[in-house]
């Protein structure tokens, strides 16, 4: 397949995945208004604690928007594997003349895409309630470390979604990933102060330097070049285990006739 | 990659098996294995509409998906346009469509449309060419000014016709559809049958399975006759209805007929088959015999005092071919595949 055509494929797939998605009224749920509800608790603790100061706030929100692109990364790419495994389509994607893994690529990236709506809604949020200044740090390094937690978020939800492709109650383990990565990659409270133990976990997850990329650019203090390049680098690494882990668990679906079953 | 010859059969299988392993109970897991498909073989030409036909559970689907890439045969070779199923299946994938019957397999919070354009990017159809190809597809399953609409506000039968501009989208050499016509009104039904013989007449070949006689009667060229995984019967409708024309069908209403009743019927040395249709009020038993009509009152007799309405005795049908060879190869058969061979 020439790479013009595998980039019309990736592209209509993430678009046709965000149509899917914004017809899901779960989904509308769990993308537009969570992010919105976790910065409202988010910004009353910190208030409560004394953590008033413009910097704080926009840490907090920076946070809870993040906790939003993660339950939505969760949904969208795993979420979606399973609502198709109900309709009968996963059955026709996984056998279609296309490599499956371009489309999952597609699908984990409308899913992550649309996730990052939250951040700006939960910063737009903080501006408008509680009067949060909204000044980033180093500018122009904002859209690089937004683009870097895009890439390295939608890596990691495909490698998720190869699980999903496989076992039918894998969904069940998607639910029990979204609240312990909030904590361990440092959404809601600072990766430092996590036992020592938790932090090795928390540098293998993409969200935790996702996040510190993009505070770091808009918060400071130093410009967060070291975060942006984990990001690139879990992106590769979560891309080629997940083509590995594909290949091993398309093989063990069509030896186990798991497709079909709902 | 080498291409078929025109003397490469469309699909050719030699010996399929497939066996599928699960398990039962909980908390003490007892691992047991299905035969799904018990060694089949045949082979399809090129422009040739091939039907396997069999009860619920013979083996037929399980045999479509092996054929189609999205099975593992146990063992057994398949090839379809020459392309091995297991090895090469991206060349087979490309030249293959196939429709499953039922609801399931579109995405019904979008258009008609959506679906086909997305299917299209996802087999491959030339962007130039798409929306050619959509266009002409929709006229001819009939949806031409309902595209637009959400498949969930479709009919059963629009969405079969979908589930066809689908598996057609990329113009596919072979096609394979696995019970499409079920569910569907007798016109929808009837439209379906005209569709798959345009394909054939368009050069296609087409492999579909149905357990509706008439519907492999009117459209086949050939029939596999398919039963607890194995080929009972393989020939032209007139040569399955030759193995049983020396045979008489006696028809016979019955109203509330026993269990016991028709066993008596069945273990009666003359009689080769019975078969019960239940009817709304009544049952209609279709006996079997090589006796002519003069094994009639015998029949009667052994229904002892059930009451009786109408009684003819005729030809067989292709259908009355199709229940002889199920009861003669079932039961035993069926049994041996099902049974739970724990390990």
């Amino acid at each position: 397949m020439s790479a013009e055509r595998t980039l019309r494929l990736v592209w209509f797939v993430t678009w046709f995945n965000v149509r899917m998605l914004l017809a899901s009224e779960f989904f509308i749920l769990t993308t537009f208004i969570s992010p919105l509800i976790f910065a409202t608790l988010a910004f009353f603790l910190f208030q409560s604690g004394g953590g008033t100061a413009g910097q704080t706030l926009l840490y907090v929100a920076l946070g809870a928007g993040m906790m939003g692109v993660w339950s939505t990364t969760l949904f969208g790419c795993g979420g979606a594997i399973a609502w198709q495994r109900w309709e009968g389509t996963l059955e026709l994607l996984v056998n279609a003349p296309s490599r499956y893994d371009f489309i999952l690529v597609g699908q984990t990236f409308g899913a992550v895409v649309l996730g990052f709506y939250g951040i700006v809604a939960t910063l737009a949020w903080g501006v408008l309630l509680f009067g949060m200044p909204i000044q980033a740090t180093y500018p122009l390094i904002l859209p690089l470390s937004l683009a870097a937690a895009i890439i390295s978020l939608g890596s990691l939800g495909m490698l998720i979604a190869t699980t999903f492709v496989l076992y039918r109650h894998a969904n069940a383990l998607g639910n029990l990933l979204e609240y312990p990565i909030w904590l361990i990659a440092g959404l809601l409270v600072p990766v430092a102060t996590l036992p020592i133990w938790v932090r090795p976990l928390s540098w293998l997850l993409a969200p935790t330097w996702g996040m510190e990329a993009i505070r770091g650019a808009a918060t400071g203090p130093e410009p967060p070049f070291f975060a942006i390049l984990m990001c690139f680098v879990l992106a590769v690494v979560y891309y080629a285990a997940a083509r590995v882990t594909l290949v091993f668990v398309l093989a063990k679906a069509r030896r186990d006739a798991t497709l079909s079953l709902q | 990659m080498r291409e078929p010859t025109a003397d490469t059969p469309a699909i050719e299988a030699l010996d399929l098996v497939r066996t599928y392993r699960t398990h039962t109970g909980v908390l003490r897991r007892r691992p047991i294995s299905v035969e799904a498909v018990r060694g089949i073989s045949f082979e399809v030409r090129p422009g040739e509409l091939f039907g396997l036909l069999g009860p619920n559970g013979a083996g037929k689907t399980t045999t479509i998906k092996m054929l189609i890439t999205l099975l593992l045969p146990t063992s057994g070779t398949a090839r379809v346009m020459g392309y091995d199923v297991v090895r090469e299946t991206t060349a087979v994938r490309q030249r293959i469509g196939y429709v499953f019957g039922g609801d399931r397999g579109l995405y019904d919070r979008v258009s008609g449309v959506d679906n086909l354009r997305y299917f299209a990017e996802l087999y491959g159809v030339e962007p130039s060419e798409q929306k050619r190809r959509i266009a002409a597809l929709l006229e001819l399953v009939g949806l031409t000014g309902r595209e637009h609409e959400k498949v969930e506000g479709y009919s059963r039968g629009m969405r079969q016709r979908l589930h066809i501009a689908r598996g057609l989208l990329h113009d596919p050499e072979v096609i394979f559809m696995d019970e499409p016509s079920i569910g569907l009104d007798p016109v929808g039904a009837r439209e379906l049958r005209q569709t798959v013989r345009s394909l054939v007449d368009a050069g296609k070949t087409v492999l579909l399975t149905t357990h509706y006689m008439f519907e492999a009667d009117a459209l086949c060229d050939r029939i596999a006759v398919i039963n607890a995984g194995r080929i009972v019967a393989l020939g032209t409708g007139a040569n399955l209805k030759d193995a049983i024309a020396d045979r008489t069908i006696v028809e016979i209403e019955t109203f509330g007929v026993t269990d016991e009743a028709v066993d008596r019927l069945r273990q009666d040395s003359d009689v080769g088959a019975v078969n019960m249709e239940e009817r709304d009020q009544s049952q209609i038993l279709l006996v079997q015999s090589d006796r002519g009509a003069h094994i009639t009152q015998r029949l009667l007799s052994l229904l002892g005092d059930t009451r009786i309405g109408k009684v003819v005795a005729r030809e067989p049908t292709l259908e009355d071919a199709y229940v002889h060879l199920i009861a003669t190869t079932g039961d035993d058969e069926a049994h041996a595949a099902r049974a739970a061979s724990v390990q």
